[in-house]
């Protein structure tokens, strides 16, 4: 069973610093597109990687790259790595450190606005970041998306 | 009359219906938009989930064909 929203309200309550970017900032946006994962931008310092660690502790959370290796975050990891790719019982997890077409995670929170949801608040990029991201990436489906933000835009500038 | 009445539906629903140039479906955009960002991430759950349970049932059905 897959549960992207639980994961979000994990990461709000484990208060991890994360924005949310990708599929599922733009379905939080009102795309009507189906999501797979909830992509993150986050700041990759040791305490914030912790609290990931520590908000899907018991959802067994494993490398997405390598479903053999469980989650088990030492300092030295949290030095070097640059993004983070998990799969959990609820849905996978992509932590980036970096969002194309933007930037780190400094240059991702300005871009970014405040998301109120039942569980709490977080950070949610804007829908004009979002379509530079997208564009940026530049696959068939993100140019999808991409048609469905404008629209977005345009349906939202005529209320 | 009654033609012109039927044209007039016609045109009216595919304006509110209709898809856009760029193949979005309005109206499912709309009841995206009317919904509250978390019953946005909802949905998105639940359409993903029914579209596994949907993928095993095909799954299981191919299974047993062969």
């Amino acid at each position: 069973m897959q549960n992207l929203s639980e994961l979000t309200r994990r990461l709000i309550a484990s208060q991890v610093e994360f924005v949310l970017v990708g599929g599922f900032a733009a379905a939080a946006h009102g795309v009507t597109l189906i999501t797979r994962d909830v992509d993150i931008c986050c700041r990759f310092s040791e305490p914030n990687l912790m609290r990931i660690q520590k908000a899907f502790a018991d959802l067994h959370p494993v490398h997405r790259p390598r479903t053999d290796l469980p989650l088990e975050l030492t300092p030295q990891q949290c030095a070097s790595l640059k993004n983070l790719y998990l799969k959990t019982d609820l849905g996978a997890v992509d932590c980036l450190g970096e969002v194309l077409g933007i930037g780190n995670f400094d240059e991702v929170l300005k871009n970014s606005v405040e998301l109120r949801l039942p569980c709490g608040s977080c950070r949610i990029i804007s829908i004009d970041a979002l379509i530079r991201a997208k564009e940026a990436m530049n696959r068939n489906h993100d140019w999808i998306t991409v048609h469905h933000l404008k629209e977005i835009k345009k349906q939202q500038s005529q209320n | 009359m009654a033609e012109n009445s039927e044209k007039n539906v016609m045109e009216e629903t595919s304006s509110t219906y209709g898809a856009t140039g760029d193949g979005i479906d309005l109206s499912l955009l709309k009841d995206s938009l009317s919904m509250t960002p978390w019953e946005r991430m909802q949905a998105n759950d639940d359409a993903l989930n029914f579209a596994d349970s949907l993928r095993e049932a095909m799954e299981k059905r191919n299974a047993k064909l062969k």
